[in-house]
This record gives structure tokens, C-alpha cells and sequence, in this order.
């Protein structure tokens, strides 16, 4: 049967006041924007712990049979709710993991539809558990975005946009290389063109690559396809209509996961490369992208530090429960 | 549980099941990528040490063999399954029913197939949206595609990832149907059977039961074993194969 480490006290979540940075308003790191829930499941409610107070007073030194029995009870009906709760995380991270291989974002109400249901109430201190697994067993980020930051994605940790010396390895063993690759040529025209271009400047440069819309490409399959539906449903991509232009006309910006999983001087860097110049050659991009390093860094900072101090709450928490292997 | 593990868990689930020899070589690139200064540790152990991470999880990373010629094969598996949970994200209503027809079917049949037309045949008692045979058959191959299916002239079976994966449900879901391997006590889909007592065995372990032995007696009743003695599964041949295969792939494409 299932060997699961059974566990005494659950380390509670903090919740810190300070919101991880975000890049471009949109986005947050999952860490410390939930507020802490007082859950029937996790804390002594007062009345409870009362009841046991007062039971135990009434019998003098020690328990009679019925308040032990009582006693018992509600110690087993505590210890079934960690195990419901451990379950429901435990399929979260499975639900979160399946829905990110197609890379489409995530919403709460699928979340608490499919996986979640009547713990509903629970769900911050359960969607945090997760991202906390995540995080430890797969390197991912749960991050969210959304402008009621209702909806979520999984950022690879490793970080699957940059360059690697073993990319020919990965795509023999499943990488996404060549796909990635026009995917960074579209963000350098974007950047590159004062972070939006046209559509048919996209189209333009491609054609030049010997890559037309609907011709396939032994590489990237139906050039359109890829680029319309699932770059911009991955959120790598956002496409819109220009206002006021006649006939209309549409333009691609950067998606909000191309923020999370790479930066504009890698970019920069990138386009430069192609160019066999420095990346100062362009001297507005290159300010542009040293902004953009700072402000990460400082975001990055404040992660880090946030991290830090749940690892402490926890490691408090967790030194008598011993959950953790680590 | 360091960056190395994390990177392993991410590209074995991106592929869904894996034979041995890919797997030890992803291995070797995940060291190599985050830690090229460590030993690589024995496969088993490394393993061991996820699956330690990832019981509370309620998933680990099996090991199972094909049916067909006993290759080891590895794949991250749900350990709590309650239904065909790992497809049911990927795949509509009517699809999984399509699933689980063939199921039904393959888990019914003698020889662990069910043929292409006795599935096409079940579309009008789907649930869910209405499914056209030709929508059938499209749906047939995306579950061969990803590794759910196996498919030969015609017929289907399990692919080694169902197996691994859906064991469980299998044999909670069809207790009656379902067939068990004598020496393994695994679940059988493919495989001989003595025609004597019925008792049956998957391939791979006829021949390490059988290995050189002349006179192979069914171990149940000891009458006369009367199939073909199948080759015990040898790494060894499988790496001299799969390095030329790779060679070829690595070749191919550098070329453009």
C-alpha cells in the first residue's frame, strides 16, 4: 500500500505584505499575494480548543472514557482532513503539470472545477502548497497574470528560450529548438521596432527566411498556425488590432510569458549576433534593455528575499513535523 | 533533489515513457547540463532518490517492460489513479470513451488486440459529442501518437505506457476480464497461454523462465509448452542498434 509520511502540524503560509515586482503590471510571482485563510482544516478553531480545555477541566487530572473517545475522534477527523487536503494538492500539481504541457494558461475556475471542488475556501493555502512542490520537485515558477490574476501559467526555472551549447542534444531528446528559434526572431523584429510591429512586417521578414504563412515548413509545420493561434495562445505572443488604421491592421507585441522567460537584452543580444555587431550599435534598444536588466534584478531581489523568509517560517514549522525531506 | 533531478523529471514527463538506454542518456545530459563535475550516480539509486521526493506527490517513476520483446521502459506514473486521469485533460469526452472501448476490447480479446473495424463499430454508443468512423480513426492515431495505443496491421493493443500507468485501474475497473501474468503476477495483455490449464505468461518472462531449457513444461499443469521460446531481451545488442540509429539521426540533421 501507499507509504505516506504521516504528518503532525502543517506549516501554516505566511503571508507577506510585499508583491513580488512586476515586469509589466501584469504579471506576479505566486508567493505572497494571498492572504492567510483561517481554515477549519489547518487551525484550532478556539471553540474547539475550549471544548477540549473545558472537557478536561470537568474531569479533574484525567479523561473520562466518553471525553477521550471524543478526544480521539476529532484527532482522526483532523488527521483524515491533512490527508484530503494533501490529496487535493497532490492532484493540483498533477492538473497544473498535464494543462502546461499544451502551454494555455491555467484559470482558477478550471483549478477549483476539475480538482479543487468543495475546498474552494481553501484554495490560496492550496494553490500555494503547490507551487511550493512545483518549485522543489520540477524547477517550475507558478506564476499569475491577468488583470483580476485569476489566471495562471508554469515558468520553466531552467529557463528553455536561451541558448544552450546541448540544444541538438534536447531536441533529439524532445526540445522545442527550431520553433523557439523563429519565436525569438519575431520578439527581436518586435523589439527591435519599439516593442510592437505589424503584422505585415512579421510576414515580411519571414517571407525573406523562405517561410510563407500557409506553405508548410518541414521546421515549424503551418507557419500561420503556429504564430497566430499557438504563440499567441502560449502567451508568448499578444496580437491586436491597431485603432483607427484603415483598412485595419494588426500588430504582435511581446506575450507576457516571452517577459517571464527571457529578456530584452538576450534579445538584443540575439539580433546583434545576426548582425555581427554589438548590441550598442543600437544605442535606444540597449538603454532600453538595461532598464529592463535592472528592474529585474531588483525584482529578482525581492523574490529572493520573500523566499527566504518563508523558508525560515517554514523550517520553524516543519522542525517538529519533519515533513520535508530536505 | 537538485537541478540535475528537476531537469530529468521535466524531460522524462515531456516524453511521457522511456526505454532504458534513452533514459540513462538523459541522465548523462541532465549531469552534464547542470553538474559536470559530479559522478553520475547509478541509475536505480537515482531514481530511487526522486521517487522518495515524489511519493508525497502520490506519483512515482516506474519501471515496466514492453510486452512484445521485454525492453525496459520508464514512465512517471500517478500512483492515487481514479480513472484515465493523465489523458483526460488531452482528450474530449467522446474521445475518451473511444478510449476505453478499446480497452474493453483489447482487455476481452485472446491475443491482447482488437482490430481497427471492432472499435469503429462502437462509435454510435459514445458519449458525448457524436464521432464519425473517419473522426475515429484520426482519434486512433493521436492515441498512438502519444503512446497510448500500439498499433499493427490493423489491430490495437496497449501501448507500455498504458500499461504502466493504468495498471491499477485496470484491474479495479475489470476484475473478472482482466488477465494476470503466472510468473510476474503483473497484468497481462499480450502474451502465451498453456492450452492445457489456461494459465498464462507475457513474453519476455517465457524466456527468462524458459531460458536454455530444452523441454519448456507449462510451470502450472507441466504439460508440454507449445510455443515458440522467445530471445531474453539483451541491452547490450539494443546499445550497438541505437547508437548506429543515433548516428544516423545526428548526421541527418547537422546536414542543412
Amino acid at each position: 500500500m501507499l507509504q505516506k509520511p504521516e504528518s503532525g502540524a502543517l506549516p501554516s503560509p505566511q503571508a507577506e505584505g510585499e508583491k513580488d515586482g512586476s515586469r509589466d503590471g501584469e504579471t506576479q510571482t505566486l508567493t505572497a499575494s494571498q492572504k492567510e485563510v483561517p481554515s477549519p482544516f489547518l487551525q484550532e478553531s478556539p471553540n474547539e480548543d475550549l471544548g477540549a480545555r473545558r472537557e478536561e477541566g470537568a474531569t479533574a487530572s484525567s479523561l473520562t472514557p466518553k471525553g477521550a473517545r471524543t478526544l480521539a475522534a476529532k484527532a482522526l477527523a483532523r488527521r483524515r482532513a491533512y490527508r484530503r487536503l494533501d490529496r487535493t494538492v497532490a492532484e493540483l500539481v498533477q492538473f497544473l503539470l498535464v494543462k502546461d504541457k499544451k502551454k494555455s494558461p491555467i484559470t482558477r475556475s478550471e483549478m477549483v472545477k476539475y480538482v479543487i471542488g468543495d475546498l474552494k475556501d481553501l484554495f490560496p493555502e492550496i494553490i500555494a502548497r503547490a507551487a511550493e512542490h512545483l518549485r522543489y520537485v520540477f524547477g517550475f515558477e507558478l506564476k499569475q497574470f491577468g488583470r483580476k490574476h485569476h489566471t495562471y501559467i508554469l515558468v520553466n526555472k531552467h529557463k528553455p528560450l536561451e541558448e544552450e551549447e546541448e540544444e541538438v542534444e534536447e531536441e533529439d531528446l524532445g526540445g522545442d529548438g527550431p520553433r523557439l528559434g523563429l519565436l525569438i526572431m519575431i520578439l527581436g523584429l518586435i523589439y527591435m521596432k519599439g516593442n510592437s510591429a505589424r503584422e505585415t512586417q512579421v510576414w515580411e521578414m519571414l517571407r525573406r527566411l523562405g517561410v510563407r504563412p500557409s506553405k508548410y515548413h518541414f521546421l515549424f509545420g503551418y507557419p500561420k498556425r503556429l504564430i497566430m493561434e499557438d504563440f499567441v495562445q502560449q502567451r508568448y505572443l499578444n496580437y491586436r488590432q491597431v485603432p483607427h488604421t484603415n483598412p485595419p491592421e494588426c500588430e504582435f507585441s511581446w506575450g507576457p510569458r516571452s517577459n517571464l522567460e527571457i529578456s530584452k537584452m538576450k534579445v538584443l543580444g540575439f539580433v546583434a549576433k545576426l548582425h555581427k555587431k554589438e548590441p550598442q550599435h543600437w544605442p535606444v534598444q540597449y538603454r532600453e534593455a538595461l532598464a529592463d536588466e535592472a528592474d529585474r534584478a531588483r525584482a529578482k531581489a525581492r523574490a529572493e528575499a520573500s523566499m527566504r523568509a518563508r523558508a525560515r517560517a517554514r523550517a520553524r514549522a516543519t522542525d517538529r513535523a519533519g515533513i520535508y525531506p530536505w | 533533489m537538485t537541478d540535475v533531478h528537476r531537469r530529468f523529471l521535466q524531460l522524462l514527463m515531456t516524453h511521457g515513457v522511456l526505454e532504458e538506454w534513452d533514459v540513462r542518456r538523459l541522465q548523462k545530459h541532465c549531469y552534464r547540463v547542470h553538474d559536470r563535475t559530479a559522478a553520475v550516480e547509478e541509475l536505480e539509486d537515482f531514481i530511487n532518490n526522486i521517487n522518495s521526493v515524489l511519493e508525497s506527490l502520490y506519483i512515482e517513476i516506474k519501471k515496466g517492460a514492453t510486452e512484445d520483446d521485454g525492453r525496459p521502459v520508464y514512465a512517471l506514473v500517478n500512483l492515487a489513479t481514479t480513472s484515465v486521469s493523465k489523458m483526460a485533460s488531452d482528450f474530449a469526452e467522446n474521445e475518451l470513451d473511444l478510449f476505453r472501448k478499446a480497452l474493453e476490447l483489447i482487455i476481452d480479446s485472446e491475443t491482447g488486440f482488437a482490430s481497427s473495424t471492432n472499435i469503429l463499430n462502437l462509435v454510435d454508443q459514445l458519449k458525448g459529442k457524436k464521432m464519425r468512423k473517419k473522426e475515429a480513426e484520426q482519434v486512433l492515431q493521436k492515441f498512438v501518437q502519444n503512446k497510448w495505443l500500439i498499433e499493427k496491421e490493423g489491430e490495437f493493443t496497449l501501448h507500455s505506457r498504458a500499461i504502466l500507468e493504468m495498471e491499477q485501474y485496470i484491474r479495479e475497473t475489470y476484475p473478472d476480464a482482466v488477465k494476470i501474468c503466472n510468473i510476474c503476477h503483473s497484468l497481462l495483455i499480450q502474451g502465451q497461454s498453456c492450452e492445457t490449464c489456461g494459465i498464462r505468461m507475457h513474453l519476455p518472462c517465457v524466456a527468462k523462465y524458459f531460458q536454455s531449457n530444452s523441454e519448456p513444461r507449462c510451470p502450472h499443469c507441466n504439460d508440454y509448452w507449445p510455443h515458440e521460446i522467445p530471445e531474453v531481451f539483451d541491452p547490450e545488442k539494443e546499445r550497438e542498434a541505437a547508437t548506429s540509429r543515433a548516428t544516423k539521426r545526428s548526421l541527418r540533421s547537422r546536414q542543412h
